[in-house]
């Protein structure tokens, strides 16, 4: 009997191991990837980096057309779905009675979620700019990464929808409100954290997406910022890209490290930003 | 659900307000897009289907000659993703079960929020470390001329897609009820035990649902992959020989949609991919928003 207790003691202790194990992997990764990230970055940052233009092919000189740029095209984004990301959640949870529907829409969104990214890219090259003939412009890019986002709005927007308690829509109709003037007047204010937050979601992750957009929206030199809808931008992660692949050369690398950082450090900012919005305004909403 | 049931006055239930009207066309407007993006990569990579000599299913990849075989992508798509897999899903199955299983709420906030970040960093970031360090590093360790292998692209996803199968596991593990726990151990288990034959079936549904939504993820990586799998259109010899070159259905896309010309069969072949890849990934995020549902019902 002692002997069987004592293999289970020392599974179990082996369990333990392996548990610890696993976490100071996953953590030593963590702490590499952060670290390397600010520490190879903050080697390359300076102020001038921030404010001047690339030079080179992006070896000397800064990033500003390309912070410039993608700004640019994630807030063009965020304009063109806001709208639409409304829109389908006030239908959702307002006028969207028949299951069939909902559960087509409900199954359209999950497949935009999950179509790869690259793909999108792909599709905006074919629909855009070769069948609609747009040529390369950031207003594509732009409209791409409105699709991209548009799950994310959509279901942030429907999910404060649906947690605002039911008596409020109800005592609003009793009250002789129209269905337009309940959503106006109560679904919308009371909701409105969720459609910030999930537009500022999908723009920490539209800043980074590099496969959509270099296709059909960016070029890599001798870019400035644009005068039109249908001229080429440079972005920081197609900076970045072009410049990974001269991966021999280490002043190239360095530039790519340095708008690294700056290109988490927009991430991390829209990130920050959407989760405080999040407390902020819904606690708000409730009293 | 919570649709009005309160009518107003019948005299105006007919009548088409400006904000339904509103709602209606973008809720329309996003199924279209939806569609669109599917029957656009349908229709050009119908050209591709029709000719009959262009040997999609072949080993071979060679547009000048006509030859758009895909089996090479296709193979080295499901080559690194295996890799990515065997990596991330054991490390992050047993980091989950600890933070779950630790009744320190300060320590399983601290890592769940540094685990966000971590997936948050754009894929671009992620290539760029691994030119810069896995490339050469595995070249070191397997004394090869060039790091830009299936091997290291596998290991780079296998990290890319560990922080998403992590907190996705944690949360199922998380919402098995604590009775369980505590009936188990009060029956004396080891914590082994308890994992094994209490906590493991009961989250079962809920970690295979994270496992599909990671595999999902890591076939269609695009930027990291593309910068570290070294671009050669052949099936590795022997077939599974990691430190070989290879090529993935995203790489492949990223390299040589632009080289391609919109119209040829070339162009055809890509989309083809392209399309073969969404379904693929829609397919794996259904099934595992049917197993999260199941695992709700369950627990």
């Amino acid at each position: 009997m002692s002997e069987r207790v004592n293999i289970r003691r020392v599974q179990e202790k082996c369990f333990a191991f392996i548990l610890r194990a696993s976490l100071a992997l996953c953590g030593g990764v963590l702490v590499f990837l952060l670290g390397s990230i600010v520490v190879k970055g903050f080697g390359s940052l300076s102020l001038d980096f921030f404010f001047t233009p690339a030079k080179d092919f992006g070896k000397s000189g800064g990033v500003i057309y390309q912070i410039l740029g993608s700004l640019l095209m994630v807030v063009a984004a965020a304009v063109l779905v806001l709208p639409l990301a409304l829109g389908t959640a006030i239908f959702q949870i307002s006028y969207n009675a028949r299951p069939k529907i909902r559960y087509v829409l409900e199954q359209s969104l999950y497949a935009l979620n999950a179509i790869p990214s690259i793909t999108y890219g792909l599709f905006g090259l074919i629909f855009f700019v070769n069948v609609l003939n747009t040529g390369i412009s950031w207003f594509v890019g732009a409209v791409i990464l409105a699709i991209m986002i548009l799950p994310t709005a959509i279901l942030s927007t429907y999910q404060a929808m649906a947690a605002i308690p039911k008596t409020y829509q109800e005592n609003a109709a009793a009250l002789g409100l129209t269905k337009a003037q309940v959503i106006r007047r109560v679904t919308l204010p009371q909701s409105f954290h969720g459609l910030v937050t999930g537009l500022l979601i999908g723009l920490a992750r539209a800043i980074g997406e590099t496969a959509p957009i270099m296709f059909i929206a960016t070029a890599f030199s001798g870019v400035t910022v644009p005068q039109s809808l249908v001229e080429p931008v440079s972005t920081l992660p197609t900076h970045i890209l072009e410049l990974a692949q001269q991966s021999t050369d280490p002043q190239a690398l360095q530039n790519a490290w340095g708008a690294s950082l700056i290109l988490v450090g927009l991430v991390a900012g829209f990130s920050g930003l959407a989760l405080l919005i999040r407390s902020r305004l819904s606690s708000e909403g409730r009293k | 659900m919570s649709v009005i049931t309160l009518n107003p006055p019948s005299s105006r239930k007919y009548r088409f307000s400006g904000t339904q009207a509103y709602c209606f066309a973008s809720a329309a407007l996003s199924i279209l897009i939806v569609g669109t993006i599917l029957l656009t990569l349908l229709v050009q990579s119908g050209p591709i289907l029709l000719t009959g000599n262009a040997d999609i299913i072949g080993t071979k990849w060679n547009p000048s000659d006509g030859k758009f075989g895909i089996l090479p992508m296709l193979f080295g798509s499901v080559f690194v993703m295996s890799i990515a897999v065997s990596i991330a899903f054991p490390v992050g199955l047993m980091a989950a079960v600890y933070i779950a299983e630790t009744r320190s709420s300060k320590l399983r906030r601290v890592l769940k929020s540094t685990l966000e970040i971590l997936a948050g960093i754009p894929s671009i970031v992620y290539g760029l470390i691994g030119v810069t360090y896995l490339n050469i590093w595995i070249a070191d360790l397997f004394d090869l001329q060039s790091g830009r292998i299936i091997l290291t692209a596998g290991i780079l996803l296998g990290i890319m897609i560990l922080p998403t199968f992590l907190t996705l596991t944690e949360d199922a593990i998380s919402a098995v009820p604590v009775k369980y726990r505590e009936n188990a151990k009060s029956l004396g288990l080891y914590r082994h035990e308890v994992f094994l034959s209490i906590i493991l079936p009961k989250a079962k549904s809920g970690i295979a649902g994270a496992g599909l939504l990671a595999l999902g993820r890591a076939l269609g990586e695009t930027m990291a992959v593309m910068l570290v799998i070294g671009s050669l259109d052949r099936l590795p010899s022997p077939l599974l020989n990691p430190l070989s070159s290879g090529q993935t259905i995203t790489s492949k896309l990223g390299r040589e949609v632009t080289e391609s010309a919109f119209g040829s069969p070339h162009f055809s072949a890509l989309v083809f991919m392209g399309l073969l890849l969404v379904l693929i990934t829609i397919f794996l995020t259904i099934a595992s928003r049917y197993l999260f549902r199941q695992k709700d019902q369950h627990v």
